[in-house]
């Protein structure tokens, strides 16, 4: 695939991120955290996360909950490749997060997670279709090809006419549907998603879910982390946070979840499927 | 992230903010825009006067008499005290090709077709290759001993109806009396020939030494004292009196006739003294061979020059070179000021930088999310940086060239256009914007995303 290659093209990075295409040994986790404690030396120490393991299997839809202060946003720093524990092991896409220098990490982060966030994040001064684009601008993916693939996301976004629209020309949820086609422009290992309905209303918000439940459906691994009990009961299963420890996992719609096919290209998906039942606790 | 798309995001962010961008440019514009202008200027007056030294001209060494403490140009003080027979002796000489005097004639007016033009100091008295072959656009030069003249085209114009070569001219000279010339050349351009004359267009009419100045009324001799003005009616063949206390002299002069006169007794302002070539070895030789007798116990001007006066023998290049020095002090005058408001530029762009980056800070932020290494941001903010620099000089080049050929038209000089300054100003944009625009990139490209991302 594009994004992979021209990722191991950049240099010995290579090696890591060009792993994920094949999976690692039949281990088909998407993102894999093994005991994991982040401290900050807030004048005492702080656990923000305080021995967490945790499996997010390829293909799979988990939601991420807790009251604030649990370490939601920790986690998802983490398991986006944008921090580093403490202790413990993260390994995402089958590339373990602590062994890699910051610039590895960064080309990691820009090729297997696709970010969402609650307040959109989108470009301001870069109109719809080059905000989808601009991941791949930093993957070296020629200007033609990153206009097409990003036109086509759009279009699956049901956002194809505004592609020549600024964010301050569209709607929340139309922004927040650019910047969902932006996590999937490089097709990545997993969406994550910082509360992402938090700035729009009822109805839009509905839209936003339906949509990622149809990309969930595709085969994207889909991992959304919210404080709103309906937005969380969209996904398979709901891991509950507290104090920086895993609180339980509550399991919703294990059938379904159990027989979804991945659509795309990855080798380990049906591996990943089998395990995943026994992939926590 | 490739080179040119980085180019192109940072362009986009620069027109994001047109006028801050602008206002920030303006110290950089005015910096390169002074230096362009006056370099432009400088270089236009160096062409504008070394031009006007040809090949032939190299060879030539003017001369004067002048007390060695004073300061100025050629000229400066200078004294009528080499007589024709000096010129004789040096002409002899093996190392010098031909000697001869040079004297201005003060005049009153010029007459053509019965048109009367009033005009001072327009009779110059000179040796026939005074008037070189290449600064001739018609006709010849005057022959030594011959009523003839060359004119320049500021006299050619002067009058109604265009003087031509053939036409004749009536000078009234100061003392009243009138004398006639025939053109037999007119030069090229109406700036002076040599130094002597300045630089500066002004009318001249060329004439050999004799007969003019042997019959010049007495007196009018600039800066030959003051005893030739009073006796200067009716004593036209008293021809080098102006210089008082050298009866022996006048005395000869009075055998001579009018126009008939080898010019023996004429004492003249100064002299050009020709070596066989241009080689500096050749004009060195001329130079000391014609100092030496010239100071020497055996020549009129050596008796002349007395303890208070020195003769000055020197190239035009030489006299030039005064003149171009004085230019280049001014050039690193305005070269420091211009400097000093690169400095400036320099500083309100590294100022525009840290506000760009910290007011984009979330940008910064969601572009790390996405994938961008800490260097594709510093490239980004670099090249916004160095754009600036860039257009600020290109811009400042610009108005510097419009400025400088403004001024070189104004001042009536031949443009030159240092185009080895065009490509230093662009080379100093770059420079500027990388050194103001380091820091600020650099505060970029290590923003934590997680920060970022959370900064309101």
């Amino acid at each position: 695939m594009a994004t992979s290659e021209s990722g191991s093209a950049d240099g010995d990075g290579g090696s890591d991120s060009g792993d994920h295409d094949s999976g690692v040994g039949g281990r088909g986790s998407a993102v894999s955290l093994q005991n994991v404690r982040k401290t900050y030396q807030l004048g005492e120490p702080v656990h923000a996360l305080d021995g967490v393991s945790l499996e997010i299997p390829r293909g799979s839809y988990t939601a991420i909950m807790g009251p604030s202060g649990s370490g939601k946003s920790t986690l998802m720093n983490l398991v986006g490749c944008l921090d580093t524990p403490t202790e413990g092991t993260v390994v995402v896409d089958g590339a373990d997060v602590t062994t890699l220098d910051d610039r590895e990490r960064t080309t990691l982060r820009g090729t297997t997670v696709g970010f969402v966030f609650q307040t959109f994040n989108l470009m301001p001064r870069l109109t719809a279709l080059e905000n989808v684009a601009l991941p791949q601008l930093f993957q070296n993916v020629g200007r033609g090809e990153r206009r097409e693939r990003a036109r086509e996301l759009l279009e699956r976004v049901g956002l194809a006419d505004r592609e020549d629209h600024l964010p301050n020309e569209l709607s929340g949820g139309q922004r927040q549907r650019v910047a969902l086609a932006r996590a999937l422009v490089n097709d990545p290992a997993l969406v994550l998603a910082d509360e992402p309905t938090g700035n729009l209303d009822t109805d839009t918000e509905d839209d936003i879910l339906d949509l990622f439940a149809d990309f969930h459906d595709a085969g994207t691994t889909m991992v959304v982390v919210t404080h709103e009990r309906h937005v969380a009961e969209r996904a398979d299963r709901i891991v509950h946070l507290l104090d920086g420890k895993l609180e339980r996992i509550e399991r919703l719609d294990e059938e379904t979840a159990g027989t979804r096919v991945r659509s795309s290209s990855s080798a380990g998906d049906e591996d990943g499927n089998e395990n995943e039942s026994g992939a926590e606790r | 992230m490739r080179p040119l798309e980085s180019l192109r995001l940072s362009w986009r962010s620069i027109r994001g903010h047109k006028l801050r961008s602008s206002l920030t440019t303006l110290g950089i514009v005015i910096g390169i825009a002074a230096v362009i202008a006056f370099v432009t200027l400088g270089a236009s007056l160096q062409a504008g006067v070394i031009g006007d030294i040809s090949p032939d001209d190299q060879r030539n060494v003017y001369g004067w008499a002048a007390d060695p403490d004073t300061e100025g140009g050629p000229l400066a003080g200078a004294q009528p005290v080499f007589s024709q027979d000096d010129l004789d002796e040096l002409e002899s000489r093996e190392e010098i090709d031909a000697a001869y005097g040079y004297m201005p004639i003060s005049t009153q007016a010029l007459v053509y077709e019965g048109e009367l033009s009033p005009q001072s100091d327009a009779l110059v008295a000179a040796g026939p290759t005074y008037i070189r072959e290449d600064t001739l656009d018609e006709g010849r030069q005057f022959e030594q001993g011959e009523r003839e003249a060359v004119i320049n085209p500021a006299v050619a114009g002067q009058f109604e109806e265009d003087v031509e070569v053939g036409d004749e001219i009536t000078v009234a000279l100061q003392g009243g009396e009138q004398t006639s010339v025939t053109v037999v050349g007119i030069t090229e351009t109406s700036e002076g020939l040599s130094p002597f004359e300045g630089f500066e267009p002004s009318p001249r009419i060329y004439v050999p030494t004799d007969p003019y100045y042997t019959e010049d009324a007495a007196g009018d001799i600039p800066g030959g004292g003051d005893g030739g003005g009073t006796d200067g009616p009716g004593a036209g063949d008293d021809g080098g009196g102006g210089d008082g206390g050298d009866d022996e002299d006048a005395d000869e002069q009075n055998d001579d006739g009018i126009g008939g006169g080898d010019g023996d007794g004429a004492l003249f302002l100064a002299i050009v003294v020709e070596a066989p070539t241009a080689d500096d070895d050749d004009v060195d030789a001329a130079r000391e061979s014609a100092l030496a007798y010239l100071e020497g116990d055996d020549s009129d001007a050596g008796e002349l020059l007395g303890d208070d006066l020195a003769v000055t023998l020197q190239t035009s290049a030489e006299l030039l070179q005064q003149l171009e020095d004085v230019l280049s002090l001014l050039q690193n005058f305005i070269v420091g000021i211009a400097a000093i408001s690169l400095l400036v530029g320099s500083i309100g762009i590294a100022n525009i930088m840290l506000v760009s980056v910290t007011e984009r800070t979330r940008e910064i932020g969601i572009m790390k999310a996405v994938g961008a290494q800490n260097r594709e941001i510093l490239g980004l903010f670099l090249a916004e940086a160095v754009i600036l620099g860039v257009v600020g000089a290109i811009l400042g080049t610009v108005l510097g060239l419009v400025t400088g050929y403004l001024g070189v038209w104004y001042i009536d000089l031949p443009l030159v256009y240092p185009y080895e300054y065009v490509a230093l100003a662009i080379v100093v944009g770059v420079v500027v914007g990388i050194a103001s625009g380091l820091y600020p990139a650099w505060r970029a490209a290590r923003t934590d995303p997680i920060d970022a991302l959370r900064y309101e």
